[in-house]
């Protein structure tokens, strides 16, 4: 109490009126109070110095969330292209019942090249889900 | 709002305005802390360097702890180093107390307490700032420390002796 300034209560008051040692350290603590400190400097300068730093981390944090945004992406590619080789195939056998040979291919060939196109497609935009998944969570860690 | 562990963790992705919101929250007890230790001196460097050691170690951090503890533990070492350098101007404790001796301090209120804390040893200087002027209990100074409650205790008994002695009229 004595060294942030404040009053003594008066419980305080008369326990350092009675105990020798207290009121020895009474005239110390009361020196110790009157040290003033200036105000601290600026955040800008801290941030200015560790601006290098701080960059190099968030490229480390995108590299990592980009690694395992791919990582996650890619544990069910194996079954996804079974499954597309499974239907392209069984697409191809019923087209070749029906429609001449030359037809059937043309016709599956679009359909297998959409499948590419589409999964090509979904797996640019793993980056950018995984770029903007992060910036929600520093802006979520700030709020 | 965001705690203290959250906001490192940004730090540690990375992100300069989490790092703004720990400096706002710790500016002035970390700059009291380091003034009080060095005396006024080196003190924007050390506060600096204290920022980018968390900045530095912000991924190593460990989230089950208190982030205040772990700053003060980092400031601490730093003004440890920086006492272990040879002093500028080296303080004589016998110089204080002639001089409150001989009368020419003006008082309680007028006497230097800069120079007291600086006759005190660097770990008992530590213990009082922590203590004292930061409020922090045994438990937590002792944490910031590392060193046993009982140590602290110890070391406050001895500061406060040696304080009293050299404040007496």
């Amino acid at each position: 109490m004595l060294l942030s300034g404040r009053a003594l209560d008066a419980g305080s008051a008369s326990h350092l009126a009675a105990c020798p040692r207290c009121s020895a350290e009474q005239a110390a603590v009361r020196a110790l109070a009157a040290y003033a400190v200036p105000a601290p400097p600026s955040p800008a300068g801290v941030l200015a110095a560790a601006a290098p730093l701080l960059a190099l981390r968030a490229r480390r944090a995108g590299w990592r969330a980009l690694g395992r945004a791919v990582a996650a992406a890619l544990v069910p590619l194996p079954l996804v292209l079974l499954v597309d080789v499974y239907l392209v195939r069984a697409a191809y056998g019923m087209l070749q019942a029906l429609l001449p040979r030359v037809l059937s291919f043309y016709v599956v060939f679009n359909y297998a090249a959409t499948l590419t196109l589409l999964l090509a497609v979904t797996y640019a935009m793993v980056p950018i889900v995984a770029e903007r998944q992060l910036r929600l969570r520093r802006e979520e860690s700030r709020a | 709002m965001a705690t203290d562990e959250e906001l490192i963790g940004a730090v540690a992705d990375g992100d300069g305005r989490a790092l703004e919101q720990l400096c706002r929250r710790y500016e002035r007890g970390l700059h009291q802390f380091i003034f009080r230790h060095t005396g006024g001196r080196d003190v924007d460097d050390l506060y600096q360097e204290t920022w980018l050691r968390v900045v530095r170690a912000a991924g190593r951090f460990d989230r089950r702890r208190r982030f205040s503890t772990w700053l003060f533990q980092i400031a601490v070492n730093l003004c440890r180093d920086w006492h272990r350098r040879p002093p500028p101007e080296p303080v004589d404790p016998a110089g204080i107390e002639d001089a409150t001796r001989d009368g020419t301090a003006r008082g309680d209120a007028a006497l230097d307490a800069r120079r007291l804390l600086a006759a005190l040893p660097e770990a008992q200087r530590s213990v009082v700032i922590l203590r004292y002027y930061h409020d922090l209990d045994e438990d937590a100074v002792a944490e910031i420390l590392g060193c046993p409650r009982g140590t602290v205790k110890s070391r406050l008994h001895h500061a406060m002796a040696r304080l009293a002695e050299l404040a007496r009229p």
